[in-house]
């Protein structure tokens, strides 16, 4: 199959709003739109925004697409009716957790209730041991028992999840091909098929997690399918994952689990993208929205990931793009504690009533408040004129809710606000570089979303970061990145034995049935053998410790001695990096193989602008505290920004959905695809 | 800095936080201890020049309170001899507030060559060399016998390792490659907070910096000053007697707890409790006084970071010679017990003043070390696992379950990784219901886990509770927890039943059954007052018998078709009773 597509679009579902991304291949025009995103009418409201694109869905090449349906549900826990099926003894290991509460000195804690109540979780007799081994066989004559108690309790899925089904999956397949036979329309979610790594607590609660939305998600996916299809669209629709890739609508209605994080993966895909294509290879990829601020890291041109992640407090087992969110963004509130300790969210004023600015009944003030108050934001151009902001109103609530209380000015207040939200903002990325002895002066900062421009430099100054970006279209960003999205399967297997001579074969041979099985996944989606890329790595450890280290494989290291060889030496380097000591001769054991299969799209052509004349200059007075004060600074219009024109701070770029500030001491430049680079000038370089 | 930035000081109070935590991660991440990286029986804090908390991340709760005493102590031996690269060690209850097990170790941070500030860690180590394996002993009668004793010398001096205390080590611990790994793991995390603290003095300035947190600890001991104000002011008192000290079967081992709030200071009592037990259950003064200011700070600010500011206005009575600050050389090593009845006292005593704010009482403590050390049975291991019960019941909630309350919270050790590790399987790990406090809010439930041995030779050592004076005891009408209970073989012939202390039971043969049920929490309120519908729930998920909601709660349930219904009649009539 060829996957060169002469137009493809983006459909990114948001809490507001889907953004839409045509791409024309051939003159590599992009066109946006939006549509409000309503939760009952979203396969409509899609094929409305397609429309409005104008474009013949039966010529389409690709629809890709980011969706929320499923994290929605799980947040809003408005799921369907599960029933879970255990290994008997075993029914209770939902409801009671690992224990370990982050609290420690709250004394009314308590933990996520379960989404399975306990009488509607049941026990089979069955039991493995941890080499897989069969200790105890399946009762099928039990199982059926009790999935006819589920049905009669009118559940909408089941979960099965029997303990050591990682070692040894020949149970959990039994009892899933048993249950088909007997109800063949009850949805049914396994464990071993989710996520093949061991504890049955992390394990058990993703299949429930997934059990819980997969009905809901896969009707969704099933109608959006028949839409698309009766409009005539006519190749399969894309599905973007938690781990930065896409599936096929099918395999996402069975797995929705994995496309929690299918939106902001989005925009660290596309930052990937265009990092490659600049030549950036450490970057840390920053999405500045109205309530959260997420920040992943590209080391040496790789996106760095995790495989495990919790929401509301449930963990869930699986490879994902590793992004952490705080709640900090536009509009976070500004607060006093009971020390009278001056903070900034995570609490926010949301889209409504929004910041006081806003005029939607605001009381608190936000960030937003801040920066309009410093001059930062033009009343009279938000959102290209769009919304008119009252400045009145966000000068009042600073004032009477920070400024007197601390005895502050009016502007020192504000300023006060938007420096807090910058040092959270920079703490969330030291963070996630210095922990893993990444040293974030050696990054570039993408900085992206509807404030990416607001928080470019100020966050950068904060971490010492030399260089800083802000993309072209920053707020529709992720909806692009998603057009640079290749087709992923992710599969694990954990296997504890020393990582040694005499198990490196049945190290390998592990190997090869995941790169097997992940492959045939890939080309089910419409790829050739050969245009499967794999990328396989194994989770490590010094024998005697708990944690591991993953490290990855070398395409061409696969004899037994260059394995051992070559992955020994990574694993005590990144020891040594992590934590300053490693012993290069120490016994090694390993934890898990992993292995990735990757299908290649042909990603969107990023072209340079046409050369454009004199760039217009106008001035307005802006607040830095840099400058002690208001001072004269330059404002440009980002369309009308000549390629290569560097401009010397303080300065402000504006467009339609976003600004981008150069403090004093800064300068901007506009590279030859539309970036914003910022960077401090002369000797603060 | 004369006059406080308030906007520097929030940065930099969040700094040392932040730095707190990477400490942390570094220590659970590189430690070869299940202790360290599965029970997270460690604290870390970064102290002033003087030893005033600055910042801290708690495994165990105490550690972090503590950690100021063992900076103060080490002044003491020091005086201004530190220097830049140094490594101090320290483990004498008498200086750490614990017991000779968790190991302090930490590292001065200068910048410019002054003194800033200091970086610690206090870790149980896997073993330290006392007359039991992993520092394990419940019959101790001095501490001389519990293991090999630092007070402060340097593991490192500027830089230079004193090879000498590392072989001293390495020569007077059971498992000394474990503990070398879980040493280089604490040095590894004192060093993370000395380069954050130099980093922040590079950016900020060591007078800004000082200055900044200085203002943050007023300000917190002000707010703290401030809640205890809102509290009506009175004395109030409650004590707990333990069952046993492990050695002396004739004693009297009670600790008694009084709170007097005057205004917007609170004052604590600890006079009337026993003398210094013979057998190690002693808890050193500074552990009494920690844990005290702990709770009290848990209870008035759950979510505040913890800072000097929290104990400043705290006052205690404490004269030398009891169960709860025993002179040295008594023996200390099963603290743990000391410090979870000082908890529930806290809730007793606070209940009747800060009522929204105080659980029921909750069960005590279950631990349990499985180990065999024989290897004519096979390879020598040692297997603790923590089996967290039932707490006590709350205002607004029922209590809840596997969570451990006293001290810090720890994680449970996942069956699958458990199976793969020691020669046992757990055939049953479920809710124990029966031993839960009925209440309006009920209390949490215990926690029944059964390992069947696959291999022979392993013996047994087990935490126990108070059955005489239970501390899950259920508060406004609601109804005590059982304690919890070791049972080998339950249900065969030769079963045995544990509740009251034992040094350790064993050899077992392959084939062996050992039970362990923890305790259940206490109920909060009268039980016939619990909403009939939770009841109904109740019964329905197996949490409580028919018989028993009628019985205790006063509930009649009716079957029909299979499923349960209230009978709100006969309900109202058995209620009304």
């Amino acid at each position: 199959m060829t996957k060169t597509s002469r137009s493809r679009v983006a459909v990114d579902v948001g809490g507001t709003f889907m953004d839409f991304v045509l791409l024309d291949e051939t003159t590599g025009e992009v066109r946006i739109e939006k549509e409000a995103s309503i939760p009952e009418e979203l396969a409509n409201q899609c094929l409305l925004g397609l429309s409005r694109l104008g474009i013949d869905l039966a010529t389409l090449d690709q629809i890709f697409h980011g969706m929320t349906v499923g994290v929605n549900a799980l947040v809003q826990e408005k799921g369907t009716r599960v029933g879970l099926i255990t290994t008997k003894g075993f029914r209770d290991v939902l409801e009671l957790g690992r224990g370990n509460r982050k609290e420690v000195y709250n004394y009314l804690y308590k933990g996520p209730p379960p989404l399975v109540e306990r009488y509607l979780r049941r026990e089979v007799s069955e039991r493995l041991n941890a080499k897989g081994e069969v200790i105890t066989p399946l009762d099928l004559a039990a199982l059926d028992r009790e999935v006819d108690y589920l049905v009669d309790e009118g559940v909408g899925a089941i979960a099965l999840a029997f303990l050591h089904a990682y070692a040894n999956p020949g149970h959990e397949i039994a009892a899933r091909d048993r249950i088909a036979a007997r109800y063949p329309k009850l949805a049914v979610s396994v464990s071993h098929e989710l996520a093949s790594e061991w504890r049955e607590y992390e394990r058990t609660t993703t299949t429930v997690l997934n059990a819980f939305i997969q009905p809901l998600v896969k009707n969704y996916l099933e109608d959006l399918t028949n839409v698309l299809g009766n409009a005539g669209y006519r190749k399969p629709l894309a599905i973007m994952q938690s781990n930065g890739g896409a599936c096929d609508a099918h395999t996402a209605g069975e797995k929705p689990i994995r496309t929690l994080m299918s939106g902001p993966a989005g925009g660290v895909i596309g930052a990937k993208f265009l990092s490659d294509k600049l030549g950036y290879g450490n970057v840390i990829c920053a999405d500045v929205g109205g309530t959260t601020y997420d920040v992943a890291i590209i080391e040496g041109g790789k996106i760095l990931e995790r495989t495990e992640t919790q929401i509301a407090g449930r963990p869930i087992l699986g490879s994902l793009i590793d992004i952490t969110s705080i709640g900090a963004g536009g509009g976070s509130i500004a607060w006093l504690d009971h020390r009278r300790g001056f903070r900034v969210g995570p609490q926010s004023a949301g889209a409504s009533p929004g910041p006081a600015c806003f005029g939607r009944g605001g009381t608190e003030p936000t960030v937003t408040d801040a920066h309009l108050v410093l001059g930062r934001l033009d009343p009279d151009n938000f959102l290209g004129g769009r919304m008119a902001l009252d400045v009145a109103a966000a000068r009042r609530v600073i004032e009477e809710k920070i400024a007197k209380p601390l005895g502050l000015s009016l502007h020192d207040a504000a300023e006060g606000i938007l420096a807090i939200a910058e040092t959270n903002m920079a703490n969330a990325i030291r963070t996630k570089t210095v922990e893993r002895g990444l040293d974030p002066r050696e990054f570039m900062l993408l900085s992206y979303g509807g404030g990416g421009g607001l928080f470019a430099a100020g966050v950068a100054e904060e971490l010492e970061i030399p260089r800083t970006m802000v993309p072209v279209a920053p707020a529709n960003f992720s909806a692009w990145g998603i057009l640079a999205t290749d087709y992923i399967e992710d599969d694990a297997r954990t296997k504890v034995m020393p990582f040694d001579r005499d198990h490196i074969g049945d190290i390998l041979n592990t190997l090869g049935g995941l790169e097997d099985n992940t492959s045939k996944a890939v080309q089910s989606y419409g790829f050739k053998a050969s245009e499967v890329a794999h990328y396989r790595r194994l989770d490590l450890r010094f024998k005697g410790q708990e944690y591991t280290i993953t490290v990855e494989l070398d395409a061409n290291t696969r004899s037994d001695t260059t394995v051992l060889r070559s992955a020994r030496r990574q694993f005590v380097d990144a020891h040594r990096q992590l934590y300053g000591h490693g012993d290069a001769d120490a016994e090694l054991e390993i934890v898990s193989v992993r292995c990735r299969a990757v299908g290649r799209v042909n990603p969107p052509t990023i072209a340079p602008l046409p050369v454009k004349g004199k760039t217009p200059i106008k001035t307005r007075d802006v607040h830095f505290r840099e400058a002690g004060g208001f001072v004269a600074t330059k404002i440009i219009d980002r369309d009308s920004m000549a390629p290569g024109v560097t401009i010397e701070g303080p300065a402000i770029v504006e467009e339609w959905t976003t600004t981008t500030l150069a403090p004093p001491g800064w300068q901007v430049t506009r590279d030859e695809y539309g970036n914003l680079m910022l960077e401090p000038r002369g000797e603060r370089k | 800095m004369t006059k406080i930035d308030v906007v520097l000081t929030e940065i930099i109070r969040n700094r040392l936080i932040a730095a707190t935590e990477e400490m942390a991660k570094t220590l659970i991440r590189t430690a070869f201890n299940p202790l360290l990286y599965e029970v997270q029986d460690f604290g870390v804090s970064i102290m002033s020049a003087t030893g005033d908390l600055w910042a801290e991340t708690p495994g165990c709760t105490i550690f972090s309170r503590a950690l100021p005493d063992v900076i103060r102590n080490g002044i003491r031996r020091w005086g201004d001899a530190f220097k830049e690269g140094d490594v101090m060690i320290a483990n004498d209850p008498y200086e750490t507030g614990t017991h000779i097990s968790d190991t302090s170790v930490y590292m001065p941070a200068f910048y410019d060559g002054e003194l800033v500030a200091f970086c610690g860690s206090t870790a149980h180590w896997a073993d330290i060399g006392g007359k039991n394996p992993g520092g394990w002993c419940p019959d101790t009668t001095d501490v001389y016998q519990e293991g090999i004793c630092f007070r402060h010398q340097k593991l490192m001096a500027a830089g230079v390792k004193n090879q000498a205390i590392w072989d001293l080590i390495a020569d007077n611990v059971r498992v000394p490659k474990t503990v070398k790994g879980d040493l280089e793991a604490q040095i590894a995390c004192c060093l993370q907070g000395v380069e954050r603290v130099k980093s922040l003095c590079a950016k900020y300035g060591v007078a800004t910096v000082r200055a900044s947190i200085a203002h943050v600890i007023k300000e917190t001991d002000r707010a703290m000053r401030d809640a205890i104000a809102k509290i009506p002011d009175g004395e109030f008192g409650a004590s707990i007697r333990l069952d046993s000290d492990g050695v002396n079967p004739n004693g009297e081992f009670l600790i008694c707890l009084k709170a007097i709030v005057e205004g917007e200071r609170v004052r604590f009592s600890l006079r009337g409790s026993s003398e210094t037990a013979i057998g190690p259950v002693n808890l050193p003064a500074i552990g009494t006084i920690g844990t005290l200011a702990s709770v009290l700070k848990g209870l008035l600010m759950p979510h505040d970071p913890t800072n000097e500011g929290h104990a400043m206005c705290l006052e205690f009575d404490l004269p030398p010679g009891l169960i709860v600050s025993p002179v040295r050389p008594a023996p200390v090593d099963s603290y743990g017990y000391c410090i979870e009845c000082l908890t529930e006292l806290m809730f007793r005593a606070f209940a009747g003043l800060i009522p929204d704010r105080c659980p029921a009482g909750g069960f005590q403590m279950f631990a349990l070390s499985l180990a065999r050390s024989d290897a004519r049975y096979g390879d020598p291991f040692v297997m603790m696992d923590v089996v967290d019960g039932g707490n006590g019941g709350q205002p607004a909630a029922d209590g809840a379950t596997m969570m451990f309350i006293g001290n810090g919270d720890v994680p449970n050790i996942p069956v699958e990784v458990l199976e793969t590790r020691y020669p046992v399987r757990v055939t049953e790990m479920e809710f124990a219901p029966e031993v839960a406090g009925a209440g309006k809010f009920r209390g949490g439930c215990g926690l029944r886990k059964d390992y069947l041995l696959l291999e022979s030779g392993a013996y047994l050592m087990f935490t126990s509770e108070n059955t005489k004076d239970p501390t899950a005891v259920g508060y406004n009408g609601g109804h005590t927890g059982a304690p919890g209970k070791m049972i080998v073989n339950p249900g065969s012939p030769n079963e045995r039943v544990f509740k009251e202390r034992t040094s350790g039971i064993g050899p077992f043969p392959a084939g062996t059954v050992l039970r362990a049920q923890s305790g259940g929490g206490g109920g909060w309120g009268a039980p016939k007052d619990r909403d009939p519908a939770l009841v109904l729930a109740d019964v329905r998920n197996g949490f409580l018998t028919v018989d028993d909601a009628r019985r205790l709660y006063g509930v009649a349930l009716t079957n029909a078709q299979g499923k349960w219904q209230i009978d709100a009649s006969v309900t109202q009539k058995l209620r009304a009773a």
